[in-house]
């Protein structure tokens, strides 16, 4: 059983065809990243998951089931959606007990998920006083409040200073990989999930682009690896007789059908000094940028 | 039942709700004020005055009465618990935690059912205050009467009514401000024109403040007659009736909207 399954779903916002035909299932303990440039139809998915957006066609189903159809829904599913959704006057600890009331949780649930995310010392303050940061990480402490195995996630890292998303990707990893819970996570900056994501789900404006396991579409295509060197003259031949297919241009070499290790090893028995060795932009980088234009590099 | 008690807790912690208690009072203390200025008073017209004096029976029961017109601010506070979730977007984690969206508008009217009493039973201390000072102090006889109890419960029921009114308003226009300045000119323009005008008034007693109005009658005339009003009871009926059927209308229009 998939925790998370959506097959064939379509979604218009009058002329709009926001979601066209999107299929894809989430596992339990795996992330998937939900990727696309923005108003490529991710948050209405994910709206259409939880039940707050009706969809036109199509199913989308939460440990088999419809969100509305669940019957704790807090207990199965934990969900972070914009960072906006808090009464301004209204504290921390007594949002997440409205909550933990409303869904018939412990009410010492509200201060555990407030200490989880590390908001403890300022579960009295009213949300007015919450920087973006603080108000996401009160949102994934709501997404925590029932225990759940599935977390759907619109955009966390958004707000999140450096450190905060740092903070996200491990309390993210810890949840799928140690837990064993299912993760969706959505995002239009690759490179803010590209560290966590077992699987990817690209989306641009509406339709599924392309779907697979991070390894998978990373391998796709033979990757390149950029070189430079103090002397490329005594290097490129010695590459090329391991194998190499080697192309040259401003300094910098392009290496195919070599891993880092042996052009590194190359180099030390030839004594030449590398300055750089990267891996070049992968398959899933060219598809990402062709869609998301130059707007997002990593 | 979990579902009213969140709802109570949405309103205990944010300070709206004792704002508004603070409003009513504060009219209640107004409307007594001047009904015990002016009891008695001629006005230099012959006959009998327009407020009946402090001593009189009469007069108690006009003082009973008036709580019912501070109904417009449980209302507008009714109005409010629905639309403050569009306001804040608190709307989202509400269906979240209760995806059966008809289930949170049961939960709010219940939630109204206790707010507009708790609102209803402050007032009518208020007045109970009043009138037992007064009367003493006017040499009066204290009287609570079969027609006393009726418009207290009366008083009660209206204000309790007017909370799930306002949330059935609130339900079914999501915008704040248009749904406060709707229900305000529903209460002040629209049923004004309606008593006040005897030709509209067979449609007239049919309105909330109609209903309302036949809830608490005290009998005394303040110059619009009572004799064209529903039974109490109808009246009640009716109030009730525009409460839930605003829910249900927009149980089945509004609240199915999608959040986005």
């Amino acid at each position: 059983m998939s925790a998370i399954e959506i097959r064939d779903l379509g979604k218009s916002f009058g002329a709009v065809r926001a979601v066209d035909g999107v299929s894809f299932t989430v596992e339990p303990g795996t992330i998937t990243g939900y990727l696309g440039p923005n108003g490529a139809g991710k948050t209405t998915t994910l709206r259409c998951l939880l039940g707050l957006v009706t969809a036109d066609s199509g199913t989308a189903l939460v440990n088999d089931r419809r969100y509305v159809e669940l019957p704790h829904p807090l207990t199965e599913v934990g969900a972070v959606l914009e960072a906006t959704n808090f009464h301004p006057g209204r504290t921390a600890l007594n949002h997440l007990r409205v909550i933990c009331t409303a869904a018939g949780l412990p009410p010492e649930r509200a201060a555990e998920a407030l200490e989880q995310v590390g908001l403890g010392e300022v579960a009295g303050k009213r949300v007015m006083t919450f920087s973006l940061g603080m108000r996401q990480r009160l949102a994934l402490a709501t997404a925590l409040v029932g225990h759940p195995r599935v977390f759907i996630l619109d955009e966390p890292a958004n707000g999140l200073d450096p450190a905060g998303i740092q903070w996200l990707r491990g309390f993210l990893r810890h949840l799928a990989h140690e837990r064993g819970a299912a993760v969706l996570v959505s995002s239009h900056v690759l490179a803010e999930v590209e560290q966590i994501v077992d699987n990817v789900v690209i989306i641009a404006k509406g339709r599924l682009v392309r779907q697979g396991s991070l390894a998978e579409l990373v391998s796709n295509g033979d990757t390149a690896i950029r070189v430079r060197a103090a002397d490329p003259g005594e290097l490129v031949p010695a590459l090329e007789r391991a194998g190499a297919t080697v192309t040259q241009s401003d300094g910098v070499l392009r290496v195919t059908g070599l891993d880092a290790e042996r052009i590194g090893r190359i180099a030390l028995d030839e004594r030449v000094v590398l300055t750089e060795v990267s891996q070049e932009r992968s398959d899933l980088q060219h598809v990402f940028l062709e869609l998301t234009g130059e707007g997002e590099t990593s | 039942m979990r579902l009213i008690r969140a709802e109570l807790l949405k309103l205990t912690t944010t300070r709206l709700w004792w704002v508004m208690l603070a409003v009513t009072i504060a009219y209640a203390l107004l409307q007594l004020g001047i009904t015990i200025g002016f009891a008695g008073v001629t006005g230099g017209q012959p006959g009998a005055p327009a407020i009946p004096g402090r001593d009189t029976e009469r007069f108690q029961e006009l003082m009973w009465g008036l709580g019912a017109s501070g109904a417009l601010f449980p209302m507008i506070l009714g109005v409010v618990m629905m639309t403050a979730e569009y306001r804040y977007q608190t709307i989202t984690s509400t269906f979240l935690t209760t995806p059966r969206r008809e289930r949170v508008v049961a939960g709010k009217l219940g939630a109204g059912v206790v707010v507009g009493l708790l609102f209803g039973l402050v007032v009518l201390a208020l007045t109970a205050v009043a009138v037992v000072i007064t009367v003493s102090l006017a040499g009066g006889e204290l009287s609570f009467t079969g027609s006393t109890a009726r418009i207290v419960v009366g008083t009660l029921v209206v204000l309790m009514l007017y909370t799930l009114f306002g949330i059935g308003i609130g339900a079914l226009i999501r915008n704040q401000l248009g749904a406060i300045v709707a229900a305000v000119a529903w209460v002040f323009v629209i049923e004004a024109i309606f008593s006040a005008i005897p030709a509209l008034r067979p449609v007239g007693k049919w309105t909330p403040g109609g209903a309302a109005t036949a809830l608490t009658n005290s009998g005394v005339d303040l110059g619009l007659g009572t004799d064209w009003l529903l039974p109490a009871w109808a009246g009640g009926m009716v109030l009730l009736g525009y409460a839930l059927v605003f829910a249900a209308v927009a149980s089945a229009t509004t609240l199915r909207r999608d959040i986005t």
